[in-house]
């Protein structure tokens, strides 16, 4: 926690790979490289000046490779360094990036490299989060149909209109037409063409929901002291939380859930903020399947209970439309779907707009941006506050 | 309650993955199907087989590739007296440690022998190749004695 931490920290170095359907051309560990390496060229450092590496990715099942940190220490330039891995499912992006600035602020290390990745075109990550257990229903039916009826229920809640989750699709792709890193571009896309892709879990519609892709993502933290001397501006990390609850149990509420809630509370509380809608300047924020992010607008307080379609529909979220409250800027989980990497994307995204450095999806003036993860059955959050200035 | 009598029920998991081996596996593995043996030069000048994409003492990426020879010198092996059926011989075999021509450490493969008394640390071993092969690390049946 900021609050409690001893050391303020910040990211100086962000570095990404061009989202896409399949790097056949590299191996995992070419992946990873990659990342990194870009990652300590923005931070104008090299792998001799980290001091320790954090990596996450989702789990072991997707690209059926046990423990890949093992064979990652090489790619990453931790010989004789402190590795470690973090597991936390689709939240894993977020949680790695918490766990590698907690390493910064109590004051261990100076200088961590952070890293997570997936390459879903060696994976099968439909099917591994679909196994079937004894004496459990087996769903067979991947995260679309896990979440489609919590969807489901949130549209019978909210009474939002049957589209909304039609305009979050066809926003976020034109936000991700904006980014060159983007695995999706789809600047032409329309409300009717999103209507009328196929059905894959009603109500998610094929352009609904997010691709899969190959990709990574990584970040350098370093300690107040080493910030003070970068060569760009850093984002300073102003506030980190992890909630997490029971996946299913009877009664859960699984629409707005509580752990989501208690996350954001806390992060706010340690930034100073009382009114997200109009404190932050913008927030990336996990949305896989089109209707999370009106659902979420909800869970985070951008909007009152039952109104988070409001501000979608309003054009609030949009950059294109000049909203207020601009979500997912990058074009989102949405536009590109690395797993593991894609919380990490979030909290990169975020922080890339409070430097001032998001390019042609860039928030003018910026200050202040909020970092999303989920994870699990929506039982994993992460979330962080990053800011132009230090309070 | 007996023990016996809580439910338990066994179950089987399979998936089917891709694996992309990047430019550098990938080069020694495609040179194997055209049965020759490729290593890499790591920054301390020795020569790596089978190569590595990042150097194990600097990280630097690796490009310097050395192709050796696809004979070589026993390092250090132990006898499999019962082989199982996932070995790649049905009769009694040596795993050895092999530090091939050119290179300058030691890779492990089958060798074949008749008898664990042929067999000894420093004897030359040559790379016995598949009648077909995929580019994979079969493509050496087994090295056969000199």
């Amino acid at each position: 926690m900021t609050s409690n931490s001893a050391v303020l920290a910040a990211v100086v170095g962000i570095g990404q790979t061009k989202y896409q359907t399949k790097r056949g051309d590299v191996s995992i560990a070419g992946l990873v490289r990659e990342a990194a390496v870009n990652a300590l060229q923005d931070a104008d450092l090299t792998f001799d000046d980290i001091d320790a590496v954090v990596i996450g990715k989702a789990p072991d099942m997707f690209e059926g490779v046990v423990m890949p940190e093992c064979y990652l220490t090489d790619a990453l330039g931790c010989n004789g360094k402190p590795m470690f891995r973090v597991h936390t499912a689709g939240s894993v992006g977020g949680s790695t990036a918490l766990v590698a600035a907690s390493h910064v602020q109590s004051g261990t290390f100076k200088r961590v490299l952070t890293v997570t990745y997936e390459k879903q075109s060696e994976s099968n990550a439909m099917w591994a989060l679909s196994s079937p257990q004894p004496f459990s229903v087996h769903l067979n039916a991947g995260a679309g149909g896990y979440f489609a009826p919590i969807i489901r229920e949130y549209m019978r809640r909210s009474n939002a209109p049957y589209d909304a989750g039609i305009k979050v699709a066809v926003k976020d792709r034109l936000h991700g037409a904006r980014n060159p890193l983007a695995h999706l571009h789809l600047p032409d896309i329309t409300m009717k063409e999103v209507e009328e892709s196929m059905m894959l879990w009603d109500p998610i519609r094929f352009l609904e929901a997010c691709p899969s892709s190959d990709g990574a993502c990584a970040m350098v933290i370093v300690s107040e002291d080493v910030a003070e001397d970068a060569p760009k501006p850093p984002a300073w990390i102003r506030g980190c939380a992890m909630r997490s609850e029971p996946t299913m149990y009877a009664g859960r509420e699984e629409v707005s859930p509580q752990a989501g809630r208690d996350c954001a509370a806390d992060v706010y509380k340690q930034a100073g903020v009382t009114d997200p809608r109009k404190d932050f300047d913008c927030a990336e924020v996990y949305v896989p399947f089109s209707w999370y992010e009106p659902m979420w607008l909800e869970n985070l307080g951008f909007a009152p209970e039952g109104e988070g379609w409001k501000l979608t529909m309003e054009g609030a979220t949009s950059l294109d439309e000049g909203g207020d409250i601009p979500w997912n800027c990058s074009g989102g989980v949405l536009s590109s779907n690395p797993i593991g990497a894609s919380g990490m994307i979030r909290f990169a995204e975020a922080a890339r707009q409070v430097r001032g450095d998001a390019g042609g999806h860039q928030v003018d003036g910026a200050k202040l941006a909020l970092g999303h993860a989920y994870g699990g059955g929506a039982q994993f959050f992460s979330m962080w506050v990053v800011g132009a200035e230090k309070a | 309650m007996l023990e016996s009598e809580v439910l338990s029920q066994a179950f089987e998991l399979g998936f089917t993955y891709t694996r992309s081996t990047g430019p550098i596996v990938g080069r020694f593995l495609t040179d194997l199907k055209n049965r020759k043996i490729t290593g890499i030069k790591a920054s301390d000048g020795r020569v790596i087989v089978p190569p590595m994409e990042f150097d194990p003492d600097t990280a630097e990426a690796l490009s310097e590739f050395v192709g050796v020879g696809s004979e070589g010198e026993i390092v250090s092996w132990c006898w499999v007296a019962r082989p199982r059926d996932a070995h790649p011989l049905d009769k009694p075999f040596a795993w050895a440690m092999i530090k091939l021509d050119g290179a300058d450490v030691a890779m492990v493969h089958c060798v074949k022998a008749e008898s664990q008394n042929d067999v000894a640390t420093g004897a030359r071993v040559r790379a016995v190749w598949a009648d077909e092969t995929f580019g994979m690390m079969t493509d050496i049946r087994w090295f056969e004695l000199l």
